[in-house]
Protein backbone atom coordinates (compact mmCIF):
# COMPACT_ATOMS: atom_id res chain seq x y z
CA UNK A 1 0.00 0.00 0.00
CA UNK A 2 1.36 3.36 -0.94
CA UNK A 3 1.52 6.38 1.10
CA UNK A 4 0.10 6.07 4.92
CA UNK A 5 -1.80 3.69 5.62
CA UNK A 6 -4.33 5.23 7.68
CA UNK A 7 -4.78 7.49 4.69
CA UNK A 8 -5.68 4.95 2.14
CA UNK A 9 -8.17 3.04 4.95
CA UNK A 10 -9.75 6.25 5.50
CA UNK A 11 -10.28 6.91 2.22
CA UNK A 12 -11.71 3.49 2.35
CA UNK A 13 -13.96 4.15 5.13
CA UNK A 14 -15.19 7.38 3.79
CA UNK A 15 -16.45 5.92 0.67
CA UNK A 16 -18.28 3.19 2.90
CA UNK A 17 -20.13 5.45 4.87
CA UNK A 18 -21.01 7.29 2.20
CA UNK A 19 -22.53 4.55 0.57
CA UNK A 20 -20.42 4.12 -1.96
CA UNK A 21 -19.10 0.77 -3.06
CA UNK A 22 -15.61 -0.79 -2.25
CA UNK A 23 -12.94 0.40 -4.71
CA UNK A 24 -10.12 -1.75 -3.76
CA UNK A 25 -6.32 -1.81 -5.52
CA UNK A 26 -3.90 -4.48 -5.14
CA UNK A 27 -1.72 -3.01 -2.14
CA UNK A 28 -5.02 -2.76 -0.38
CA UNK A 29 -4.70 -6.82 0.29
CA UNK A 30 -2.26 -5.87 3.19
CA UNK A 31 -4.72 -4.08 5.43
CA UNK A 32 -7.72 -6.83 4.04
CA UNK A 33 -8.46 -7.59 7.88
CA UNK A 34 -9.18 -3.65 8.00
CA UNK A 35 -11.19 -3.57 5.49
CA UNK A 36 -13.62 -6.44 5.88
CA UNK A 37 -13.86 -4.82 9.00
CA UNK A 38 -14.71 -1.73 7.87
CA UNK A 39 -16.71 -3.19 5.51
CA UNK A 40 -19.06 -4.96 8.61
CA UNK A 41 -19.14 -1.90 10.83
CA UNK A 42 -20.33 0.21 7.81
CA UNK A 43 -23.06 -2.36 7.32
CA UNK A 44 -24.29 -2.09 10.84
CA UNK A 45 -24.98 1.99 10.57
CA UNK A 46 -27.04 1.26 7.54
CA UNK A 47 -29.91 -0.14 9.54
CA UNK A 48 -31.99 -1.41 7.19
CA UNK A 49 -30.40 -4.01 4.63
CA UNK A 50 -33.48 -5.05 2.96
CA UNK A 51 -33.25 -4.85 -0.71
CA UNK A 52 -34.56 -1.58 -2.85
CA UNK A 53 -37.76 -1.98 -4.28
CA UNK A 54 -36.55 -1.08 -7.50
CA UNK A 55 -33.53 -3.67 -7.26
CA UNK A 56 -36.24 -6.50 -5.77
CA UNK A 57 -38.37 -5.69 -8.96
CA UNK A 58 -35.93 -6.29 -11.08
CA UNK A 59 -35.28 -8.95 -9.79
CA UNK A 60 -38.54 -10.71 -9.84
CA UNK A 61 -38.67 -9.86 -13.61
CA UNK A 62 -35.29 -11.99 -13.45
CA UNK A 63 -36.80 -14.49 -11.75
CA UNK A 64 -40.29 -14.48 -14.63
CA UNK A 65 -38.67 -14.92 -17.45
CA UNK A 66 -39.39 -17.38 -19.63
CA UNK A 67 -37.60 -20.88 -19.25
CA UNK A 68 -34.94 -21.79 -22.17
CA UNK A 69 -35.04 -17.81 -23.15
CA UNK A 70 -31.56 -16.84 -23.81
CA UNK A 71 -30.55 -14.18 -20.98
CA UNK A 72 -31.63 -11.47 -22.95
CA UNK A 73 -31.15 -7.52 -21.10
CA UNK A 74 -34.01 -5.76 -19.93
CA UNK A 75 -32.76 -3.25 -22.08
CA UNK A 76 -33.46 -5.30 -25.54
CA UNK A 77 -36.30 -6.63 -24.41
CA UNK A 78 -37.86 -3.35 -23.66
CA UNK A 79 -36.84 -2.38 -27.08
CA UNK A 80 -38.08 -5.41 -29.37
CA UNK A 81 -41.29 -5.35 -26.45
CA UNK A 82 -41.91 -1.73 -27.84
CA UNK A 83 -41.48 -2.26 -31.43
CA UNK A 84 -39.15 0.37 -31.63
CA UNK A 85 -36.17 -1.97 -33.12
CA UNK A 86 -38.04 -2.24 -36.32
CA UNK A 87 -37.63 1.11 -37.04
CA UNK A 88 -34.20 1.59 -35.51
CA UNK A 89 -32.11 -0.75 -36.57
CA UNK A 90 -34.60 -2.99 -39.33
CA UNK A 91 -34.61 -5.79 -36.54
CA UNK A 92 -31.31 -6.57 -35.71
CA UNK A 93 -32.14 -5.66 -32.71
CA UNK A 94 -35.62 -7.69 -32.39
CA UNK A 95 -33.48 -10.75 -33.57
CA UNK A 96 -31.11 -10.02 -31.11
CA UNK A 97 -33.84 -10.41 -28.57
CA UNK A 98 -35.59 -13.15 -29.68
CA UNK A 99 -33.66 -15.18 -31.52
CA UNK A 100 -32.60 -18.75 -29.38
CA UNK A 101 -29.39 -19.70 -29.24
CA UNK A 102 -27.76 -16.09 -29.13
CA UNK A 103 -26.19 -14.48 -25.63
CA UNK A 104 -25.41 -11.29 -26.34
CA UNK A 105 -21.91 -10.67 -24.82
CA UNK A 106 -21.08 -7.34 -26.82
CA UNK A 107 -23.03 -4.66 -28.04
CA UNK A 108 -23.50 -4.31 -31.75
CA UNK A 109 -22.17 -1.55 -33.08
CA UNK A 110 -24.88 1.40 -33.67
CA UNK A 111 -25.41 1.46 -37.59
CA UNK A 112 -28.59 3.61 -38.27
CA UNK A 113 -31.00 3.17 -40.90
CA UNK A 114 -29.97 5.96 -43.89
CA UNK A 115 -27.72 7.19 -41.20
CA UNK A 116 -26.05 10.50 -41.18
CA UNK A 117 -23.05 11.84 -40.07
CA UNK A 118 -23.73 14.29 -37.75
CA UNK A 119 -21.23 17.35 -36.24
CA UNK A 120 -21.70 16.91 -33.07
CA UNK A 121 -18.14 18.67 -32.14
CA UNK A 122 -14.79 20.07 -32.12
CA UNK A 123 -11.18 18.48 -31.29
CA UNK A 124 -10.94 20.82 -29.48
CA UNK A 125 -13.73 20.21 -27.15
CA UNK A 126 -12.72 17.07 -25.82
CA UNK A 127 -10.39 16.84 -22.83
CA UNK A 128 -7.97 13.47 -22.98
CA UNK A 129 -8.76 10.85 -20.26
CA UNK A 130 -12.91 12.41 -20.24
CA UNK A 131 -15.86 11.67 -21.46
CA UNK A 132 -17.94 13.94 -23.42
CA UNK A 133 -21.63 13.40 -24.01
CA UNK A 134 -23.24 14.34 -27.69
CA UNK A 135 -26.41 13.69 -29.55
CA UNK A 136 -26.51 12.50 -33.03
CA UNK A 137 -30.48 12.98 -33.33
CA UNK A 138 -31.33 9.45 -31.93
CA UNK A 139 -27.95 8.64 -31.26
CA UNK A 140 -26.46 9.41 -28.01
CA UNK A 141 -22.98 9.27 -27.02
CA UNK A 142 -20.63 9.66 -25.04
CA UNK A 143 -17.09 10.53 -26.61
CA UNK A 144 -13.58 9.91 -25.40
CA UNK A 145 -10.06 11.39 -27.31
CA UNK A 146 -6.76 9.70 -27.44
CA UNK A 147 -4.24 11.78 -28.77
CA UNK A 148 -5.82 12.44 -32.25
CA UNK A 149 -7.99 9.03 -32.09
CA UNK A 150 -11.99 9.46 -30.73
CA UNK A 151 -14.10 7.00 -30.34
CA UNK A 152 -17.31 6.72 -29.16
CA UNK A 153 -19.79 4.34 -27.07
CA UNK A 154 -23.96 4.70 -27.24
CA UNK A 155 -24.96 6.35 -23.94
CA UNK A 156 -27.29 4.06 -22.55
CA UNK A 157 -27.03 1.48 -20.15
CA UNK A 158 -26.52 -1.96 -21.85
CA UNK A 159 -28.61 -3.11 -18.57
CA UNK A 160 -31.35 -0.69 -17.76
CA UNK A 161 -32.66 1.75 -20.92
CA UNK A 162 -31.70 4.90 -19.01
CA UNK A 163 -29.04 7.53 -20.03
CA UNK A 164 -25.17 6.99 -18.38
CA UNK A 165 -23.57 9.70 -17.05
CA UNK A 166 -20.02 10.36 -16.61
CA UNK A 167 -18.46 9.89 -13.50
CA UNK A 168 -15.50 12.23 -13.59
CA UNK A 169 -13.83 11.03 -10.14
CA UNK A 170 -13.66 7.87 -11.11
CA UNK A 171 -13.31 8.28 -14.82
CA UNK A 172 -16.30 5.85 -15.77
CA UNK A 173 -19.63 5.34 -17.29
CA UNK A 174 -21.92 5.33 -14.36
CA UNK A 175 -25.66 4.17 -14.68
CA UNK A 176 -28.24 6.51 -12.66
CA UNK A 177 -30.79 3.46 -12.59
CA UNK A 178 -28.70 0.19 -11.09
CA UNK A 179 -25.06 -0.28 -9.84
CA UNK A 180 -23.93 -0.60 -12.89
CA UNK A 181 -20.82 1.01 -14.52
CA UNK A 182 -18.68 1.02 -17.67
CA UNK A 183 -15.27 1.64 -18.81
CA UNK A 184 -14.56 4.13 -21.86
CA UNK A 185 -14.09 1.54 -24.06
CA UNK A 186 -17.55 0.34 -23.14
CA UNK A 187 -16.98 -3.08 -21.07
CA UNK A 188 -17.93 -3.20 -18.12
CA UNK A 189 -15.44 -2.33 -15.07
CA UNK A 190 -16.16 -5.19 -12.88
CA UNK A 191 -16.63 -9.07 -13.31
CA UNK A 192 -20.69 -8.20 -13.19
CA UNK A 193 -21.91 -10.50 -16.59
CA UNK A 194 -23.03 -7.22 -18.46
CA UNK A 195 -23.13 -6.86 -21.87
CA UNK A 196 -20.30 -4.52 -22.72
CA UNK A 197 -22.29 -1.15 -24.23
CA UNK A 198 -23.11 -0.33 -28.26
CA UNK A 199 -20.07 1.20 -29.77
CA UNK A 200 -21.05 4.14 -32.24
CA UNK A 201 -19.72 5.42 -35.23
CA UNK A 202 -16.98 7.92 -35.34
CA UNK A 203 -15.06 10.14 -37.34
CA UNK A 204 -12.80 13.05 -37.31
CA UNK A 205 -12.64 15.49 -40.60
CA UNK A 206 -9.84 17.44 -41.71
CA UNK A 207 -11.06 20.57 -40.03
CA UNK A 208 -11.22 18.70 -36.97
CA UNK A 209 -14.53 18.79 -36.33
CA UNK A 210 -15.83 14.74 -35.49
CA UNK A 211 -18.75 13.46 -36.39
CA UNK A 212 -21.22 10.89 -35.01
CA UNK A 213 -22.80 8.64 -37.65
CA UNK A 214 -26.69 9.60 -36.27
CA UNK A 215 -29.91 9.96 -37.12
CA UNK A 216 -31.74 13.21 -38.85
CA UNK B 1 -41.39 -11.10 5.20
CA UNK B 2 -41.45 -10.98 9.35
CA UNK B 3 -40.15 -13.21 11.89
CA UNK B 4 -43.31 -14.75 13.08
CA UNK B 5 -44.19 -15.74 8.95
CA UNK B 6 -40.88 -17.48 7.84
CA UNK B 7 -40.07 -17.05 3.72
CA UNK B 8 -41.35 -20.83 3.13
CA UNK B 9 -42.56 -24.12 4.78
CA UNK B 10 -40.09 -26.76 4.91
CA UNK B 11 -40.78 -29.38 2.24
CA UNK B 12 -43.04 -26.61 0.20
CA UNK B 13 -41.79 -26.60 -3.36
CA UNK B 14 -40.44 -23.91 -5.19
CA UNK B 15 -40.96 -23.96 -9.00
CA UNK B 16 -40.13 -21.17 -11.42
CA UNK B 17 -41.55 -19.16 -13.34
CA UNK B 18 -45.02 -21.14 -12.33
CA UNK B 19 -46.93 -18.86 -10.11
CA UNK B 20 -46.66 -14.99 -8.92
CA UNK B 21 -46.13 -16.91 -5.38
CA UNK B 22 -43.09 -18.81 -6.01
CA UNK B 23 -41.62 -15.62 -7.33
CA UNK B 24 -42.41 -14.24 -3.84
CA UNK B 25 -40.84 -16.51 -2.06
CA UNK B 26 -37.92 -16.99 -3.98
CA UNK B 27 -37.48 -13.29 -3.57
CA UNK B 28 -38.31 -13.44 0.41
CA UNK B 29 -35.31 -15.90 0.25
CA UNK B 30 -33.16 -13.67 -1.40
CA UNK B 31 -34.14 -10.67 0.75
CA UNK B 32 -32.35 -12.87 3.13
CA UNK B 33 -29.63 -13.46 0.96
CA UNK B 34 -29.10 -9.82 0.64
CA UNK B 35 -29.30 -8.73 4.32
CA UNK B 36 -26.26 -11.47 4.07
CA UNK B 37 -24.27 -9.72 1.56
CA UNK B 38 -24.68 -6.27 2.69
CA UNK B 39 -23.72 -7.23 6.43
CA UNK B 40 -20.41 -8.27 4.94
CA UNK B 41 -19.38 -5.60 2.05
CA UNK B 42 -21.08 -2.48 4.27
CA UNK B 43 -22.64 -0.82 0.86
CA UNK B 44 -25.67 -1.07 -1.33
CA UNK B 45 -24.07 -1.37 -4.72
CA UNK B 46 -21.88 -3.99 -4.37
CA UNK B 47 -24.65 -6.25 -2.25
CA UNK B 48 -26.90 -5.33 -5.15
CA UNK B 49 -24.63 -6.77 -7.49
CA UNK B 50 -23.64 -9.95 -5.91
CA UNK B 51 -27.10 -10.81 -4.78
CA UNK B 52 -27.84 -10.73 -8.83
CA UNK B 53 -24.95 -13.00 -9.76
CA UNK B 54 -26.62 -15.21 -6.90
CA UNK B 55 -30.00 -15.38 -8.04
CA UNK B 56 -28.77 -15.55 -11.90
CA UNK B 57 -27.19 -18.84 -10.62
CA UNK B 58 -29.71 -19.90 -9.10
CA UNK B 59 -32.31 -19.50 -11.51
CA UNK B 60 -31.91 -23.50 -13.31
CA UNK B 61 -32.02 -24.81 -9.52
CA UNK B 62 -35.25 -23.24 -8.59
CA UNK B 63 -36.96 -23.79 -12.48
CA UNK B 64 -36.36 -27.77 -11.65
CA UNK B 65 -38.48 -27.22 -8.83
CA UNK B 66 -37.00 -28.44 -5.22
CA UNK B 67 -38.31 -28.26 -1.23
CA UNK B 68 -37.75 -24.75 -0.37
CA UNK B 69 -35.62 -25.85 2.70
CA UNK B 70 -32.85 -27.05 -0.12
CA UNK B 71 -33.35 -23.55 -2.09
CA UNK B 72 -32.19 -21.35 0.57
CA UNK B 73 -29.32 -24.25 1.34
CA UNK B 74 -28.45 -23.99 -2.17
CA UNK B 75 -28.75 -19.57 -2.24
CA UNK B 76 -26.47 -19.21 1.21
CA UNK B 77 -23.90 -21.69 -0.64
CA UNK B 78 -24.01 -19.76 -3.72
CA UNK B 79 -23.78 -16.53 -1.75
CA UNK B 80 -20.65 -17.66 0.29
CA UNK B 81 -18.91 -18.65 -2.98
CA UNK B 82 -20.00 -15.65 -5.01
CA UNK B 83 -18.67 -13.22 -1.59
CA UNK B 84 -15.74 -15.54 -1.72
CA UNK B 85 -14.87 -14.50 -5.40
CA UNK B 86 -15.14 -10.98 -4.59
CA UNK B 87 -12.93 -10.52 -1.66
CA UNK B 88 -10.62 -12.79 -3.51
CA UNK B 89 -10.65 -10.97 -6.18
CA UNK B 90 -10.22 -8.05 -4.82
CA UNK B 91 -8.20 -8.41 -1.69
CA UNK B 92 -6.60 -12.15 -2.53
CA UNK B 93 -7.96 -13.25 0.67
CA UNK B 94 -8.34 -17.14 0.31
CA UNK B 95 -10.97 -19.56 1.40
CA UNK B 96 -9.78 -20.63 4.51
CA UNK B 97 -9.49 -16.97 5.92
CA UNK B 98 -13.05 -16.11 5.04
CA UNK B 99 -14.16 -19.74 6.13
CA UNK B 100 -14.94 -17.84 9.45
CA UNK B 101 -16.23 -14.88 8.42
CA UNK B 102 -18.45 -16.59 5.67
CA UNK B 103 -19.87 -19.72 7.92
CA UNK B 104 -21.69 -17.50 10.71
CA UNK B 105 -24.77 -17.99 11.74
CA UNK B 106 -27.36 -17.45 8.98
CA UNK B 107 -30.53 -14.81 10.30
CA UNK B 108 -33.84 -16.23 10.06
CA UNK B 109 -35.48 -13.12 11.64
CA UNK B 110 -35.34 -9.33 10.68
CA UNK B 111 -32.64 -8.94 8.35
CA UNK B 112 -31.32 -6.30 9.55
CA UNK B 113 -30.31 -7.56 13.26
CA UNK B 114 -27.51 -9.67 12.00
CA UNK B 115 -25.22 -7.49 11.06
CA UNK B 116 -25.64 -5.33 14.35
CA UNK B 117 -25.39 -7.72 16.67
CA UNK B 118 -21.95 -8.98 15.61
CA UNK B 119 -20.59 -5.47 15.54
CA UNK B 120 -21.68 -5.02 19.28
CA UNK B 121 -20.13 -8.11 20.20
CA UNK B 122 -16.70 -7.41 18.29
CA UNK B 123 -17.21 -3.41 19.58
CA UNK B 124 -17.44 -4.70 22.86
CA UNK B 125 -14.53 -6.91 22.99
CA UNK B 126 -12.07 -3.86 21.46
CA UNK B 127 -10.24 -1.16 24.02
CA UNK B 128 -12.17 1.99 25.49
CA UNK B 129 -10.16 4.30 22.55
CA UNK B 130 -10.58 1.67 19.64
CA UNK B 131 -14.60 1.09 20.47
CA UNK B 132 -14.95 4.98 21.06
CA UNK B 133 -13.53 6.01 17.77
CA UNK B 134 -15.11 3.22 15.77
CA UNK B 135 -18.41 3.71 17.49
CA UNK B 136 -18.08 7.80 16.60
CA UNK B 137 -16.94 7.33 12.84
CA UNK B 138 -19.35 4.20 12.01
CA UNK B 139 -22.15 4.08 14.34
CA UNK B 140 -22.58 7.75 14.48
CA UNK B 141 -21.12 9.03 11.62
CA UNK B 142 -18.84 11.40 13.19
CA UNK B 143 -15.95 13.12 10.59
CA UNK B 144 -12.18 12.14 11.67
CA UNK B 145 -12.29 16.54 12.61
CA UNK B 146 -15.34 15.89 14.96
CA UNK B 147 -14.24 12.22 16.31
CA UNK B 148 -10.83 14.49 16.94
CA UNK B 149 -12.43 17.36 18.99
CA UNK B 150 -14.62 15.09 20.89
CA UNK B 151 -11.71 12.78 21.95
CA UNK B 152 -9.61 15.63 22.26
CA UNK B 153 -6.81 14.63 19.98
CA UNK B 154 -5.48 15.19 16.58
CA UNK B 155 -7.02 14.03 12.91
CA UNK B 156 -3.94 12.31 12.53
CA UNK B 157 -3.38 10.54 15.70
CA UNK B 158 -7.21 9.95 14.89
CA UNK B 159 -6.63 8.11 11.56
CA UNK B 160 -3.96 6.15 13.07
CA UNK B 161 -6.02 5.37 15.75
CA UNK B 162 -8.83 4.10 12.65
CA UNK B 163 -6.53 2.04 11.14
CA UNK B 164 -5.37 0.06 14.62
CA UNK B 165 -8.78 -0.50 15.88
CA UNK B 166 -10.30 -1.93 12.92
CA UNK B 167 -7.26 -4.01 12.31
CA UNK B 168 -7.98 -5.05 16.10
CA UNK B 169 -11.58 -5.79 15.25
CA UNK B 170 -10.45 -8.28 12.26
CA UNK B 171 -9.06 -10.35 15.32
CA UNK B 172 -12.12 -10.37 17.36
CA UNK B 173 -14.49 -13.76 16.49
CA UNK B 174 -17.71 -12.83 17.97
CA UNK B 175 -19.21 -15.74 19.62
Amino acid sequence: MNGKRENRIDKIVSDLLRGRRLKLRGGDAEEKGAITAAARLAAARQGSQRMHPAFRKSLASLLEQEPKQDRVTRRAALVAGLGLAAGVAGGTLLGRATQPGIMPVAGATIDPVNGRWIDVAAMSDLVEGQGKRVKAGGVGAFLFRRGQTVTAVSSICSHLPCELWWDRSNTHLACPCHPASFHPDGKPTDGYALPALNPVQVRVTTAGRIEVLGTE
Amino acid sequence: MTSEEPASEPGQVLQLPTSARATDIALDELELVYAFIYARVGNRADAEDLTQQVALKAIPRLREGAPASAIRGYLFATARSVLGAFWSTRLGLSESELREDLAMPIALGPPSEEGTETVQQILAQLSDNYRRVLELRFLHGYSLKEVASEMKSTVGAIKVMQLRALRAAAKVRPE
